[in-house]
């Protein structure tokens, strides 16, 4: 069963169009990140499917079913901010984000004490420092323990640490069975936990789907030799292999995903009488990738 | 409702301006009539004829309509605080979160109007308290029914004042500006179009019907028993009036959340 579906749903504002057309499912269990630039409408469309913003058209589903506020109680969700009552503490926020979604009272402490926050509980929330913010957000999504999660820039305002303790989180939260949508724009976020991914740019779908398949669509091969020339024109006779580049001073051989073989590479080379002094296998980077599909 | 009355309940139980303006309104509700109270008794002490001009406003069943009178100039009070509690949501953005976490977009609309309601209850039963302290402290004057339909004006004045700020509040989003119109709005502009209206234009009674005049209207200057307003309306088609604007204040702040981006 999809969590979330996306029809054709588009938003605009005025002669701005936030989101045009966009379409995709969320499969249960997965990480599902929402990858794009500033302003290319991540929170616009999550926003959307959480009824705080209204599309001007197109539709979407939460748990395969009409979308109610009662499927909203069972998505713990941060949106942009931490949004919460400056002048109550953390524990009164969460009583009263546990009295909406009906469930998750008893939760309180235990969910405090995940996101480390159970000494600072009784002060207010406008003494937090913008870290502290981030994580009692965080802690009000755990309430009740909710199968599905939405988190937007989870990791926003954070010092490395606490970057890192929420990674672990939502490594943790996923070994559980849990479904993760999340929104970022910090690319190695994305690369280290999320299983799918959709890459938005101005409102548009670029690209959805499985993590592996988007991001690397082919396998490169740096490789050095003394006389370029000649190691370039022997690449180019080389099988299997679908292009062949000069990339400032290294020279690039490229293959379909997961069929580089750096053995046989060097074999080859061997065999056409040169002797290469460089041979690394190189996974195209995410940031290139994402650059690539985001750039034109 | 009540288990989102709870919320609601939760959101201001810790809020120290909402009490504390809350006890101020009280008081100055109870001080504004003990100086109305103390200045009569002592213009008749010093000057008997006095009381041929001003009548016993303090005595029943007089009493009831002159604190109504003299509590409805402190309505901004409560005016102000659900002016406060309002946008202390659009600014905290807890309006997103409270729809986020469960709510649906008219339960957050109705709950805060009918805790308003529930406001105007508890200001409306302080002013039946005071109006009876200041009777029974009225010599000669002694307990009576006559005059307590008054009660029940002051209760629609609180709730027409209150929920005119929050369709303010809704309207402007900003505490600054809502605050502004209102007080602008309520203690000068209303008199000035009511005064064009029905002498400039001779349209009278017609200005009497702008927002906050028609329930002012039905709890005239007490003192005195020269007609204040003349050509007033019956005072059912005042009351019915009211009730028009406070559904209409409800119906549009229930239009523009349910329909408008948050």
């Amino acid at each position: 069963m999809p969590i979330l579906t996306i029809e054709n749903l588009s938003k605009s504002y005025g002669k701005i169009d936030a989101l045009k057309k966009v379409s995709f499912s969320v499969p249960e269990g997965s990480v599902f990140g929402i990858l794009g630039p500033n302003g290319s409408g991540k929170t616009t469309m999550l926003g959307t499917i959480m009824d705080i913003l209204k599309p001007t058209s197109g539709t979407y589903k939460l748990f395969d079913e009409v979308p109610t506020e009662l499927h909203r109680r069972r998505i713990g969700t941060l949106l942009e901010t931490p949004n919460f009552y400056h002048y109550l503490s953390g524990v009164k926020n969460l009583e009263i984000a546990a009295e909406i979604k009906q469930h998750g009272k008893e939760d309180i402490s235990r969910v405090l004490d995940m996101v480390d926050l159970t000494k600072r509980k009784d002060s207010k929330f406008s003494t937090y420092s913008l870290g502290m913010k981030q994580r009692l957000a965080i802690a009000s999504c755990l309430l009740g323990n909710p199968k599905v999660l939405v988190f937007d820039e989870p990791t926003n305002g954070l010092d490395p640490v606490g970057i890192a303790e929420i990674r672990d989180l939502m490594k943790r939260l996923y070994s559980e069975g849990k479904t993760i949508i999340m929104a970022s724009h910090l690319l190695d976020e994305v690369e280290k936990v999320c299983t799918h991914v959709a890459i938005l740019r101005k409102g548009e779908l670029i690209t959805s789907g499985n993590v592996n398949e988007i991001l690397s669509n082919e396998d490169m091969v740096e490789v050095g030799a003394k006389d370029g020339e000649k190691l370039i024109e022997v690449l180019q006779k080389m099988p299997n292999q679908t292009r062949v580049a000069k990339e400032g001073g290294t020279i690039k051989v490229f293959y379909p995903v997961g069929t580089a073989d750096l053995e046989a590479i060097n074999n080859f080379c061997f065999s056409n009488d040169i002797i290469l002094n460089h041979l690394i296998l190189k996974k195209k980077s995410l940031e290139a990738r994402f650059f690539e599909l985001t750039n034109n | 409702m009540i288990h989102l009355l709870k919320i609601e309940w939760l959101k201001v139980k810790n809020y120290k301006a909402f009490w504390v303006f809350t006890i101020l309104y009280f008081f100055a509700i109870l001080g504004i009539n003990y100086t109305g109270f103390y200045v009569n008794e002592l213009s008749v002490e010093n000057l008997p004829q006095a009381q041929l001009l001003l009548g016993s406003p303090y005595a029943f069943p007089k009493v009831w309509q002159t604190v109504g009178f003299m509590s409805s100039w402190l309505l901004y009070f409560p005016g102000i605080l659900f002016i406060m509690l309002l946008t202390n949501e659009f600014n905290f953005k807890t309006h997103r979160q409270n729809i986020i976490d469960g709510w649906t977009r008219m339960q957050f609309v109705s709950v805060k109007f009918v805790f308003a309601i529930l406001f105007a209850v508890a200001a409306t039963f302080f002013n039946f308290l005071v109006a009876l302290l200041f009777g029974s402290l009225t010599t000669g004057s002694s307990f009576g029914f006559e005059g307590m339909e008054n009660v029940g004006y002051i209760f629609i004045q609180t709730v027409a004042y209150i929920t005119f700020a929050m369709f303010l509040a809704v309207l402007f989003r900003r505490s600054g500006a809502a605050i502004a119109v209102f007080f602008l709005y309520g203690l000068i502009f209303e008199f000035i179009f009511t005064m064009l209206i029905n002498h400039k234009f001779d349209l009278s009674p017609v200005g009497y019907f702008l927002p906050l005049q028609v329930t002012d209207v039905m709890l005239p200057i007490p003192f005195g028993n020269k007609i204040i307003y003349d050509h007033a309306p019956d005072m059912w088609v005042l009351v019915v009036a009211s009730l028009v604007y406070i559904c209409g204040y409800f119906f549009f702040a229930m239009k523009k959340f349910t329909t408008d981006d948050l």
